[in-house]
Order: structure tokens, then C-alpha cells, then sequence
């Protein structure tokens, strides 16, 4: 019989966007159960402060900060790796998603999903990839798409392309990173019940609602399920994995 | 938010269901308008929320049965003057 598996983060920091609720939240969760130290991100202090409570004493840090105001990120990172030491890994979680059939999409209502979903993520995956901010053996970096980055969704047009972007773009940055022992990697969730999901489907008949989970063959997931993927990706028990995109979507897009 | 009048809120809906302006009249019923199918329907709650603060489901947006309904929704949460 094998011996017990050493906890999958040694203490490492990793920085968790959109940490205030919903995917995020639950992945600082994980995170911190499975030994890592989690840089909270997001806008509302009271409610990071809510996600460290669930951290069971696990070392954190908040960091308030608007992350559509990308000028903001690379000096948050900087501090934040003055603070701590060096920084092993980032999970970009947070995401803006507007239901827009293309009559009634505009440009503010695309740029405002492209400013958090992709934009955002691409900067802050220049902060942390300072050789001044990362740790010297490298690191991972995880980047929550969806599957509808993957397969289209009648009423998400912006939304989709942003997923589908930020997809692509990780694919060019496990390349140019892997040189620097640096994993990118994505995760694309089907849906989960989140604060963010109950808002979106709120708007929509219950008829509707029905016909999107019963195209889930394994049922509507937990954030658990999106957050144990995210932690294996996201540790080394996933060393030989870049520019992957997981689908983690009980058979959504298996179909 | 904005009061409207009645002439205002008929451009308006013609223009969230792309319809030529004064092809939408008060008698106008729901199966007259092309755009007013299921993406028309998400079209206009994004436009009732963004235009007017007026949050509604699409379980309500179906129980309407034409622009007079609409107009009435509109009425009730202040966004058009009382006729």
C-alpha cells in the first residue's frame, strides 16, 4: 500500500481572482485545504473577508482591487510579491457575463466582459510572470473559461467570444512560458449553481432553464467539482499539462 | 428614469425589435412583430433593464400579448406617463 500523499501545495502563494464568490471562492477553499497560501482578489473587501473566514487559519492575503482597471494590476502583484515572497501560481476566476442577442449587444457591453474575461487575465498573467514576482522553479497559471468558449449559446455572443479567446491565448502562452518550467492551462466549466449563474438563468423561463440542465448528462455540477479540477491543474500532480482547456461540465459538451 | 409619452415609448419598442418607426402602434399585437420571437424577448429584458432599471423575467415578458401589454408594464413602473 502506497504511502499518503503529501499535501498538493507547500505552502505556496497562489493569487485567486473573483475570490469573493461563487468559482472563485470555492477554489481558494480547495486551495488552502490542499496547503496553499491564496492571495484573495476581488472588489468587495467584506465579502473577500467572508471567503478567508472559510479558510480554515489557512495564511491569506486580501487584495481589493478592481480588475477592469488593468493599470491597477501589475502594481497589486508587485506589493502583493513584497509582501509574501514569491508567487507560485494564479487562478483567473472572475468573469462578467451579459446574456445580449446580437440586436441588443453593444460595444460597452462587449468591452465590459472582453475587460474582465480576457483582458484582465492576460495582464495579470504578466504579473505574475515577472521573473521579479514568480517563483525561481517556475509555476502554473489556470484560467477559468467556460464551455461556451467551446460551443456556441443563442443570447452570449460577447460572452463566448471572450471565453474562446482567452482559450487561445493560453495556448500561445504554455508555449512561450514552458521554457521558464511556467504551465497555462484552462479549465471550462458547464454550469454550476453560482451567485453569478442564479442571476443569469433567473432571467430566463423556467422552460429554458430546464432545456440547459437537462444537456448536462451527469446533472448541474457544485463549485466543489470546479474546484478540485482547478487544484490539480493547478499543482505540480499536474507538471506535464500546458496549454490544456479541461472541460469540467458533466458531459456537456461531450454531446 | 425616464417618463416617456406615448409616442416615445412606440419608438422605443420599434427600435428594440428593429421594426420601422410608426410600424408599432398601441393595437400592435406580439405576432405581428418578427423580432419579438424568444431572442427578442432576451432583447428586451436587456433593454427594459438598461433603459429603465425595470428588472423583469422571461417567464413575464412571455405573458405579454402585444405592445399594449408592453406599454402597460411600462406605465405601471413609471417609465411612461400616465395617458
Amino acid at each position: 500500500m502506497s504511502a499518503p500523499l503529501p499535501p498538493a501545495f507547500d505552502q505556496q502563494w497562489i493569487v485567486v481572482t473573483g475570490a469573493s464568490s461563487g468559482l472563485g471562492r470555492a477554489i481558494a477553499v480547495e486551495l488552502a485545504r490542499q496547503g496553499a497560501r491564496v492571495a484573495l482578489v476581488g472588489r468587495d473587501e467584506e465579502r473577500l473577508r467572508a471567503t478567508a473566514a472559510l479558510l480554515h487559519g489557512a495564511e491569506h492575503r486580501i487584495v481589493v482591487l478592481d480588475l477592469a482597471r488593468h493599470e491597477d494590476i501589475v502594481p497589486a502583484m508587485t506589493t502583493l510579491r513584497a509582501e509574501v515572497g514569491p508567487l507560485h501560481g494564479l487562478c483567473h476566476a472572475a468573469g462578467i457575463v451579459e446574456t445580449r442577442p446580437l440586436s441588443s449587444n453593444s460595444v460597452e457591453v462587449v468591452r465590459s466582459q472582453l475587460d474582465v474575461n480576457l483582458i484582465a487575465g492576460l495582464e495579470l498573467a504578466r504579473a505574475v510572470c515577472r521573473r521579479d514576482v514568480i517563483a525561481a522553479e517556475g509555476g502554473s497559471l489556470l484560467f477559468i473559461s467556460s464551455v461556451y468558449g467551446r460551443v456556441g449559446m443563442p443570447g452570449q455572443i460577447g460572452y463566448c467570444a471572450t471565453k474562446g479567446a482567452i482559450v487561445a491565448a493560453v495556448r500561445a502562452m504554455a508555449l512561450e512560458l514552458a521554457r521558464r518550467g511556467i504551465r497555462a492551462n484552462c479549465l471550462s466549466p458547464g454550469l454550476v449553481y453560482t451567485e453569478m449563474t442564479r442571476r443569469s438563468l433567473g432571467k430566463l423561463s423556467a422552460e429554458h432553464v430546464q432545456k440547459i440542465e437537462a444537456a448536462h448528462p451527469l446533472g448541474i455540477g457544485e463549485p466543489e467539482d470546479v474546484a478540485r479540477a482547478a487544484a490539480f491543474l493547478l499543482s505540480g500532480a499536474a507538471r506535464w499539462i500546458t496549454g490544456a482547456d479541461l472541460p469540467v461540465d458533466g458531459g456537456f459538451t461531450a454531446q | 428614469m425616464p417618463n416617456m409619452t406615448l409616442q416615445e415609448a412606440l419608438t422605443w419598442i420599434a427600435e428594440v425589435f428593429e421594426e420601422p418607426a410608426g410600424r408599432i402602434v398601441r393595437d400592435t399585437k406580439r405576432s405581428e412583430i418578427p423580432g419579438w420571437d424568444s431572442l427578442g424577448t432576451l432583447s428586451l429584458i436587456a433593454a427594459l433593464d438598461e433603459r429603465f432599471d425595470i428588472q423583469l423575467a422571461e417567464d413575464a415578458i412571455e405573458g405579454l400579448r402585444g405592445v399594449a401589454d408592453l406599454l402597460d408594464v411600462l406605465r405601471e413602473r413609471g417609465a411612461l406617463a400616465e395617458a
